[in-house]
């Protein structure tokens, strides 16, 4: 699965990265992989206003995500 | 019912942009204006030399859209103009215009500043100061929400 990252997020974690799962899981258990793939940096994403959007539109942590779709993970946002 | 919202990846000249607003004005009797400039000192009192504004390939255009119409909705305006510079900008220059036209002035002033508040803590930019002592993530603050709660 392809993972995205936005902001400071991707100062921390590099604009994409890959997430080997072979069934269904929820965002949660995507941001506890990512937690031990990057342990220096896992608490940016257990921050939870790091929201997780899929297909464009944001999802609970509790929210599907199948092996072939992508994730963006994004941090505060701030126009203006 | 006329709304526009751009993101602009070039330069910003405001006064073209107002401009723009005018020429779209026909019965209206007001017109209000917001530009956002680049600050060149940060919070802290650091010098800042430039923002770098990141966006999403898809979400920052529509937040942008969403807060335009939305803002459109609510007031009684005619025309509402957004225009959102992305990238990287230098103290000083234009980030960002907000403006509104309406029959009466107090629409178009509401609308405007509605149309700041929401920007603020909701159009999609990651943006960071730098500067020669500084490289900061800036994000909403307390007041910025509490100025966002308002017109909930």
């Amino acid at each position: 699965m392809r993972v995205h990252f936005y902001g400071r997020l991707a100062d921390a974690f590099g604009t994409e990265t890959e997430v080997e799962i072979s069934e269904p899981c929820s965002i949660a258990q995507v941001r506890e992989r990512l937690a031990i793939k990057y342990p220096r940096d896992a608490e940016l994403l257990g921050n939870r206003r790091v929201r997780a959007c899929v297909d464009d539109s944001i999802v609970p942590d509790g929210h599907l995500v199948q092996p072939d779709e992508s994730i963006d993970f994004i941090p505060p946002v701030s126009g203006g | 019912m006329n709304v526009v919202a751009r993101l602009e990846t070039g330069t910003l000249d405001p006064a073209a942009v107002l401009n723009e607003l005018m020429q779209a004005v026909s019965t209206d009797g007001a017109v209000v204006s917001f530009v956002g400039i680049a600050r060149g000192q940060a919070r802290g009192g650091e010098a800042v030399d430039r923002l770098a504004l990141e966006h999403h390939p898809r979400l920052t255009l529509d937040s942008l859209e969403r807060i335009a119409t939305d803002a459109a909705a609510r007031f009684a305006v005619n025309h509402v103009l957004v225009v959102h510079r992305c990238g990287e900008i230098a103290a000083g220059e234009p980030i960002v215009f907000a403006g509104a036209a309406s029959a009466h002035r107090r629409a178009a002033f509401e609308a405007a500043d509605y149309l700041m508040d929401r920007l603020k803590t909701e159009a999609v930019f990651w943006k960071r100061e730098e500067g020669p002592a500084i490289r900061n993530w800036i994000e909403p603050t307390d007041s910025d929400y509490a100025d966002r709660a308002r017109w909930e």
